[in-house]
C-alpha cells in the first residue's frame, strides 16, 4: 500500500496538536492553513487553560468537579462523555504544555500559578501572562516545525480549503484547496481529513474573532453533507473594547485578577470615573451575584451588562453603550506582571492607560459553542474509548472535526479557559483514533482512481472561473458582509425575540440571493483576495441561516441562548410555604422544559436550506439541574430539585453518582 | 593607536621628551620593521579589508530609524572608512609608504610625502604640518575618526562577545567607552596642537644637539638617513590592532 | 505641498506602493480618504478597497494586504508606514497625521520578497526558526508528568522572549539584514523551489528574532540539553556575529522584546562555546 496521509485543515491549537500527535504516531500529515499557522486565531486567547490541580484538589476540587462545572456552565447541553474525558485529561494536557516549553506563570516556589475564572469557585486556570493562547500556540507550532524539519509534516500555508472530496459512497477521500498566491486549485488525497478551522465570527461582521474566522471551511463541509450541531449557541463575551474594525477582547482574566465592573448610579455621569465616590458607583454584578461577584459565567455577565445599558439606561456614555471595568485599585506591578498583555492592547488601541483609568467595555460576539456535528464512542465509565476511530468523527466517514469548529464540548455556554483545553485535548485525542482508522483501511487514498480527484478540482475550478468571469453583477461583497453582520448582531446575540429572528431569517436569505450577484473588482489570477473573500462570504450564509433558524425554533432559555419570552421567573412569595409551593411549580415547569428542549440541534442542509432535527443528549453522569445563578428563591428551588433527584435515584439505582448532586452551586 | 597618540602628545611638552621617545622606539633597531608590519600594518590592512566587506553587507537606514545606536552604527562604518583613508594618507605624508630609495626620492618626496625624519622628530613634523592649514584639519578629522571607531568598536565588541549584556550594563560600558574616546581624542588634539606650535628652527637645534650627544656616547649609532635633509625611512607607530571589533 | 492643494481638513491622502507580483515593477498610487474618528490603517485600507479609484479618478484594483487578529498579536499586518515598520492595526490614523499632516504612506516591507502590493513572503523568518532548532526536543507527547520547576524570575525572563510573533519588524529595521529573493523558475517543482529558497536563506543573516528564540530555548530546562546545536547555528554563517549592533531591532519591536540583550547573551554563549570547543571540552 502506498503511504497513507492525513490532511489537517487549520493550524490553530487543535490542528497543530492533532498534527504533532499524528506525526508522533508515524502518520504523514499535510496541513492546510489560510495563514502561516503561527498567525492563527488561537493567538488571541488571553486568559488561560483550566485543569483541576494539586492546589485546588486540597480545597475539595476534583476532575469530576471540573467536569460538573463545565456541564453546569454549559446548561447541560454538552454530551457528557467527551466533557468527562476532557476534564480528566486536563491536568495531563497542562503537564504536556509545560514540558514543551509554555512559559506559564509561576508561584514563588516554582509551581504553575493559577487564577480563577468565571463559572467556578476554584483557581483552576494556568496562564502565561495575558497571552496564554499565543504561548500555547507557539509551543505547538514549534513542535510541528520540528516534525516538519524531520519531514513528517508538510505545511501548506496561505492555502484555502475549498471542500472535502467525497467518493460515490459518500466517503471522504481528500480535500480540494486553493493557493492564495498563485490561485492554483489542487487536490490533496487523504485517508482521513481533520477539520480544525475554528469559529465563524465574521458572520457577525465585527466580533472578537480574527479576520480569517469566516467559518467557510466548516460551511464547505456542511454543504458537502456534514451535519452541524447547536448553531444557535453563540457566546457573547461580556467584556470587549468597542472598535470600528474589530471588537477587541478584554480577557476574563481582568476580572479573575480582581477587576470590578460598575456604572455610575447617575446615568451618564459627566465626572471622570476616578472622581466618582464608591457610594455613587453601582457594582451591579457584585450586588446581584454575591457569591460569584464579577466572575459569574459569561452569558450572565453579558446579559447583565446589556441589561444595565439597554433597560436601565446606565451606560457610561450617551451615544455608545459601555460600562467600566476597573483595575485601578490593583497595584501597578501586579497588573504588569499578570495582565500586561491585555492592558497594553487597551492602551495601544484606546490611548488610555487602564492602570490609571477604568476601561470602557461592552459585550461582543466571541465564540461559537456550536459547530460540525461529531460523534464519539462512550466508555463504560462514562468517558470516551481511547483510540476509537469514532471519536470526533462527523457523519461523513473519514472526516473529523476538532477544536472550535466541533460542537461537542461547551454545550449552551462555554466556561472561560475551557476552549484552549478543548482544542488541545480534541487534537491530541483524535490522533490515535485516526491512526487506528488508517490501519483498518486496505487501500491508500492516493491509489484511488485519479478521476475522483480531477473531477473535484474541475468542479471548484469552474466555480472559481465563474466568479472571476462574472461581469453583470453589481453587488459589492464587502457591503453585503457589513449588512449581514448588522442583521445577525441585531437578531441573534444577547437577547433574542422570535419576531426579530423571523425577520432576520428573511433578511439573511435576501442577502444570500444578492451575494450570488457579487461582481469582483479584481479579476486577476494572482493573490486575488477579492475572490477569496467573496467565496467565503457566500459560504457564510448556510451557517448564518442555521444560527437564526436554530434560535428561532428553540423556544426556551439555555446558556447563551436567551429568549426573555421564555425565561423562567424568580419566586415571588415571601413566606416559606408559598415559596415551597412556587418552587414545586417551578421545578415541574423546568422538568417539562428539560424533556422538551434538552436536545442538541442538528442541522443538515437540504436544497441549501437548513433542516433541523433534535438529538438526545447523553446525561448519564450528571443529571440536569436548574442553573440558578442570581435567581430569587434559588435555594428553595435547589432544595426541591435535589429531593426529586434523590427520589429518582432511589427508584433507579444505576442513575447518577451522588457526587453529581453534591456539586450543585 | 593609544601608544602612538600618547607618544605624539609629548610634542606638546617640548622637544626633548618627544625626541627621547622616538629614540627609544628606534632603539629596537632591525626588529622595528618586523613589529611594524606584523603588529601594525598587516592587522590594519586586514581590518580595513574586512571592514569594507562588513560595510558592504549592511545598508544604513538612519533616515527612518534615527535612534542613537543606529547613528553610531552608521558612524562606525563612516569613521572606519575615514580612518582607513586617513591612515594611508598619514603614513604617506610622514613616511612615504615604502622604504625604497628611488620611490622615496622620485615619487614620495616630490608629492609631499615621507616628511618625517626620526632623529629630527619635532622639527620635521612641524615642517610637515605647517605647510598648509589643511594638514591640521585633515589630522583632527582623521584622529577623531580613529578615536570614535576605536571607542565605539570597543563597545560593540563587548556586546558581540557578550561581555556586557543587559541594557544597563551596555549603557555603563557605553559611558566608559565614551570616556575613553573623549580622553584619547584630547590626547590626540594635544599632539596636533603641540606639533603646530613647535618652532622649527629651535627644535632642529635641540634635536641636532641630542643626536650628537647620543652618537658620541654610543647610545645611538650614526644614521644620517634618519636626519632631515637625507633619504627617509618609513615609520608608523599606530596600534590599531586592538580595536578588532569583529574578530 | 500636494496635501494642502488637494486635501480639505476632513480628508487625507494615502500613498500606497503597489506591485502586481514578484519581480515586477512597482508604482505609487494615491487615494483620498474621508477622515473618521478612531481610524487605524486597517480601516484606511478597507476604505481604499471600498473606494476602488485613485485620487485622479482612475479605477484601481483593491490593494492586497495581510491581516488577521487586528490586536497586534498575530503579526500579519506588518508593513512600512510613513517610512517605519509596524503593524497596520495598531497604527492609529490621528497619531500618524499628527506626525505628518495630510498624508499617510504605505509600502510593503523591504526585506522580504513582495507577493503583491503590501503582502510579502516572510517564510525566511520561519526557516530561521528551523535553523536554530527553536523548540523543546521532548521525547513525545505522552503523559510523563509535569515539566521541571522554574522560578518566577526565570519565567519573567523567558516570557518576553516567547512573545515574539515573527512579524519581521526587527529584521526590517536591521541594517545588516538584506533581502533575499529567489524567483521561481519556469517548470520548477514545489520541492525544488523550496530547496533552492532554503539554501539561499540558510546562508544569510538569521536576524534578531531567531537569535532571541535560540536564547529562549537554551534557557529552557529541557531545551538546554541540546544547547550546543543551537550555538552551532548561531556560530555559523549568518549567525550572531553578523549583527552590527545598530540596535534598531529593540527599538522597533512592537512587543518590546529585549532583543539586544538576547543578542549579547547569544554572543557570550557562542564565545564560551567556541573557546571550550577549541580546547576540546
Amino acid at each position: 500500500m502506498a503511504q497513507q496521509k492525513v490532511v489537517v485543515v487549520g493550524g490553530g491549537l487543535a490542528g497543530l496538536s492533532a498534527s504533532m500527535k499524528l506525526a508522533e504516531l508515524g502518520v504523514a500529515v499535510d496541513m492546510i492553513s489560510l495563514v502561516p499557522v503561527k498567525r492563527s486565531h488561537s493567538v488571541c486567547a488571553q486568559g488561560g487553560i483550566n485543569s483541576c490541580n494539586d492546589q485546588t484538589r486540597q480545597l475539595g476540587d476534583s476532575e469530576w468537579k471540573h467536569f460538573d462545572d463545565t456541564i453546569y456552565g454549559g446548561d447541560f447541553l454538552n454530551h457528557q462523555p467527551p466533557v468527562k474525558e476532557m476534564a480528566y485529561w486536563a491536568p495531563r494536557v497542562i503537564d504536556l504544555m509545560d514540558r514543551v516549553g509554555v512559559t506559564f506563570n509561576r508561584t514563588q516556589e516554582g509551581f504553575l500559578d493559577r487564577r480563577r475564572f468565571g463559572g467556578t469557585l476554584y483557581k483552576r486556570t494556568a496562564f502565561s501572562g495575558a497571552t496564554t493562547g499565543q504561548q500555547l500556540l507557539y509551543a505547538l507550532d514549534e513542535q510541528v516545525r520540528r516534525r516538519e524539519a524531520e519531514g513528517a509534516i508538510r505545511k501548506f500555508e496561505a492555502w484555502d480549503f475549498l471542500g472535502p472530496i467525497l467518493d460515490d459512497e459518500g466517503v471522504c477521500r481528500g480535500v480540494v484547496a486553493q493557493s492564495l498566491l498563485t490561485m492554483e486549485i489542487r487536490s490533496f488525497p487523504a485517508d482521513a481529513v481533520v477539520v480544525a478551522s475554528g469559529g465563524p465570527g465574521l458572520i457577525y461582521g465585527r466580533s472578537t474573532m480574527s479576520m480569517v474566522c469566516t467559518g467557510s471551511a466548516a460551511s464547505r463541509c456542511f454543504q458537502a453533507g456534514a451535519k452541524y450541531g447547536n448553531p444557535e449557541f453563540i457566546q457573547v463575551h461580556p467584556t470587549a473594547i468597542p472598535g470600528a474594525d474589530k471588537l477587541r477582547l478584554m480577557s476574563e482574566s481582568a476580572r479573575g485578577e480582581g477587576g470590578r465592573v460598575w456604572v455610575p448610579r447617575t446615568p451618564q455621569d459627566t465626572r471622570a470615573p476616578q472622581d466618582i465616590p464608591d457610594s455613587e458607583r453601582y457594582y451591579f454584578l457584585e450586588e446581584r451575584y454575591p457569591e460569584y461577584g464579577n466572575l459569574v459565567p459569561r452569558d450572565i455577565a453579558t446579559r447583565e451588562i446589556f441589561d444595565i445599558c439597554v433597560n436601565e439606561g446606565l451606560s457610561v456614555e450617551n451615544d455608545r453603550m459601555c460600562v467600566y471595568l476597573d483595575l485601578t485599585h490593583i497595584p501597578r506591578e501586579e497588573l504588569d506582571r499578570k495582565l500586561s498583555g491585555i492592558l497594553e492592547i487597551y492602551e495601544k488601541f484606546q490611548g488610555v492607560d487602564p492602570r490609571d483609568t477604568p476601561m470602557k467595555i461592552f459585550p461582543a460576539v466571541h465564540y461559537s459553542m456550536g459547530g460540525l456535528w461529531a460523534g464519539y464512542e462512550r466508555s463504560a465509565d462514562g468517558g470516551l474509548v481511547s483510540g476509537s476511530p469514532d471519536n470526533q468523527l462527523t457523519n461523513i466517514p473519514n472526516l473529523y472535526a476538532i477544536g472550535e469548529c466541533d460542537y461537542q464540548y461547551h454545550g449552551a455556554n462555554r466556561l472561560g479557559a475551557n476552549s484552549l483545553l478543548s482544542c488541545i485535548f480534541s487534537g491530541l485525542f483524535v490522533a490515535p483514533g485516526i491512526r487506528n482508522l488508517l490501519s483498518s483501511h486496505k487501500q491508500a487514498a492516493s491509489e484511488l482512481p485519479s478521476s475522483l480527484f480531477e473531477g473535484a478540482v474541475k468542479q471548484h475550478q469552474e466555480r472559481h472561473d465563474l466568479l472571476l468571469g462574472r461581469t453583470g453583477g453589481s453587488e459589492n461583497p464587502y457591503l453585503i458582509h457589513q449588512e449581514l453582520g448588522n442583521v445577525m448582531t441585531r437578531a441573534a446575540t444577547v437577547v433574542r425575540r422570535n419576531d426579530q429572528l423571523a425577520e432576520a431569517y428573511q433578511q439573511v436569505s435576501d442577502l444570500e440571493a444578492r451575494a450570488q450577484k457579487c461582481s469582483l473588482s479584481d479579476t486577476g489570477n494572482w493573490t486575488n483576495q477579492n475572490v477569496v473573500f467573496t467565496k467565503a462570504l457566500i459560504d457564510m450564509f448556510p451557517i448564518a441561516k442555521s444560527i437564526v433558524k436554530g434560535a428561532l425554533q428553540r423556544d426556551e432559555c439555555r446558556g447563551a441562548h436567551f429568549k426573555p419570552d421564555f425565561a423562567m421567573p424568580s419566586l415571588k412569595s415571601t413566606d416559606d410555604a408559598g415559596r415551597r409551593e412556587e418552587a414545586e411549580g417551578w421545578c415541574d415547569r423546568f422538568a417539562a422544559n428539560t424533556d422538551k428542549w434538552l436536545k442538541s440541534t442538528v442541522v443538515s442542509l437540504k436544497d441549501n436550506e437548513p433542516d433541523i432535527t433534535y438529538e438526545d443528549i447523553d446525561t448519564s453522569s450528571i443529571p440536569p439541574r436548574p442553573r440558578l445563578y442570581g435567581l430569587v428563591g434559588a435555594e428553595v428551588i435547589d432544595e426541591v430539585w435535589t429531593e426529586r433527584l434523590r427520589q429518582k435515584q432511589a427508584t433507579q439505582p444505576e442513575a447518577a453518582q451522588p457526587e453529581a448532586v453534591a456539586g450543585s452551586a | 593607536m593609544c601608544v602612538h597618540l600618547l607618544t605624539n602628545s609629548l610634542t606638546g611638552w617640548g622637544v626633548e621628551p618627544f625626541q627621547n621617545a622616538v629614540y627609544q622606539i628606534h632603539s629596537l633597531g632591525p626588529v622595528l620593521p618586523l613589529i611594524e608590519w606584523g603588529f601594525i600594518f598587516l592587522p590594519i590592512l586586514f581590518h580595513g579589508i574586512l571592514g569594507v566587506v562588513i560595510i558592504r553587507s549592511g545598508r544604513s537606514n538612519v533616515k527612518h530609524y534615527g535612534y542613537s545606536a543606529n547613528w553610531r552604527y552608521a558612524m562606525q562604518r563612516a569613521s572606519g572608512m575615514v580612518a582607513l583613508i586617513f591612515i594611508f594618507a598619514h603614513v604617506f605624508h610622514l613616511h612615504g609608504w615604502f622604504h625604497v630609495e628611488p620611490w622615496l626620492k622620485y615619487v614620495a618626496e616630490p608629492l609631499g610625502g615621507a616628511q618625517f625624519k626620526p632623529y629630527n622628530a619635532n622639527s620635521t613634523l612641524a615642517q610637515a604640518f605647517q605647510v598648509s592649514w589643511l594638514i591640521p584639519i585633515l589630522y583632527v578629522t582623521g584622529v577623531a575618526a580613529c578615536v570614535f571607531h576605536f571607542a565605539n568598536g570597543l563597545w560593540t565588541m563587548g556586546i558581540t562577545w557578550g561581555v556586557w549584556i543587559s541594557p544597563k550594563a551596555q549603557s555603563r560600558a557605553g559611558a566608559l567607552c565614551s570616556g575613553l574616546g573623549v580622553g584619547l581624542f584630547v590626547v590626540g588634539l594635544g599632539a596636533i596642537v603641540g606639533v603646530e606650535t613647535t618652532d622649527v628652527n629651535e627644535a632642529r637645534q635641540v634635536e641636532n644637539r641630542m643626536y650628537e650627544e647620543r652618537t658620541k656616547d654610543g647610545s645611538v649609532l650614526p644614521n644620517p638617513e634618519k636626519l632631515s635633509g637625507h633619504g627617509s625611512t618609513k615609520e608608523v607607530v599606530d596600534a590599531e590592532g586592538a580595536i578588532e571589533a569583529r574578530y | 505641498m500636494i496635501s494642502s492643494q488637494h486635501t480639505s481638513a476632513k480628508q487625507f491622502q494615502v500613498r500606497v506602493l503597489r506591485q502586481d507580483g514578484p519581480g515586477q515593477e512597482n508604482r505609487w498610487e494615491v487615494y483620498k480618504i474621508d477622515h473618521e474618528p478612531d481610524m487605524n490603517v486597517i480601516s484606511v485600507l478597507q476604505r481604499v478597497a471600498a473606494k476602488g479609484q485613485t485620487i485622479d479618478g482612475r479605477a484601481s484594483s483593491p490593494v492586497a494586504w495581510d491581516c488577521s487578529c487586528l490586536e497586534e498579536v498575530c503579526g500579519s499586518c506588518t508593513m512600512v508606514i510613513n517610512g517605519r515598520v509596524r503593524q497596520a492595526c495598531s497604527a492609529l490614523v490621528d497619531r500618524l497625521l499628527e506626525d505628518k499632516p495630510g498624508e499617510i504612506e504605505l509600502r510593503p516591507m523591504t526585506k522580504f520578497p513582495v507577493v503583491r502590493d503590501l503582502c510579502v513572503d516572510r517564510s525566511r523568518k520561519f526557516r530561521a526558526l528551523q535553523r536554530v532548532k527553536a523548540w523543546v526536543p521532548v521525547d513525545g507527547y505522552n503523559d510523563m508528568g509535569a515539566g521541571q520547576k522554574q522560578s518566577m524570575g526565570e519565567q519573567e525572563e523567558s516570557y518576553p522572549l516567547a512573545q515574539c510573533m515573527s512579524c519581521g519588524c526587527c529584521v526590517e529595521a536591521c541594517p545588516q539584514y538584506q533581502k533575499v529573493e529567489v524567483i521561481r523558475e519556469a517548470g520548477e517543482s514545489d520541492e525544488a523551489f523550496e530547496a533552492r529558497k532554503n539554501e539561499a536563506y540558510d546562508n544569510s543573516f538569521l536576524g534578531p528574532a531567531a537569535i532571541s528564540q535560540a536564547v529562549l530555548f537554551n534557557r529552557n530546562p529541557t531545551g538546554k540539553m541540546n544547547a550546543d546545536e543551537r550555538l552551532e547555528a548561531l556560530k555559523g554563517p549568518g549567525g550572531v556575529h553578523a549583527c552590527g549592533n545598530a540596535q534598531n531591532c529593540v527599538s522597533v519591536c512592537p512587543k518590546g522584546i529585549p532583543l539586544t540583550t538576547s543578542i549579547a547573551r547569544a554572543g557570550r554563549a557562542v564565545t564560551v562555546y567556541s573557546i571550550k570547543k577549541w580546547f576540546g571540552s
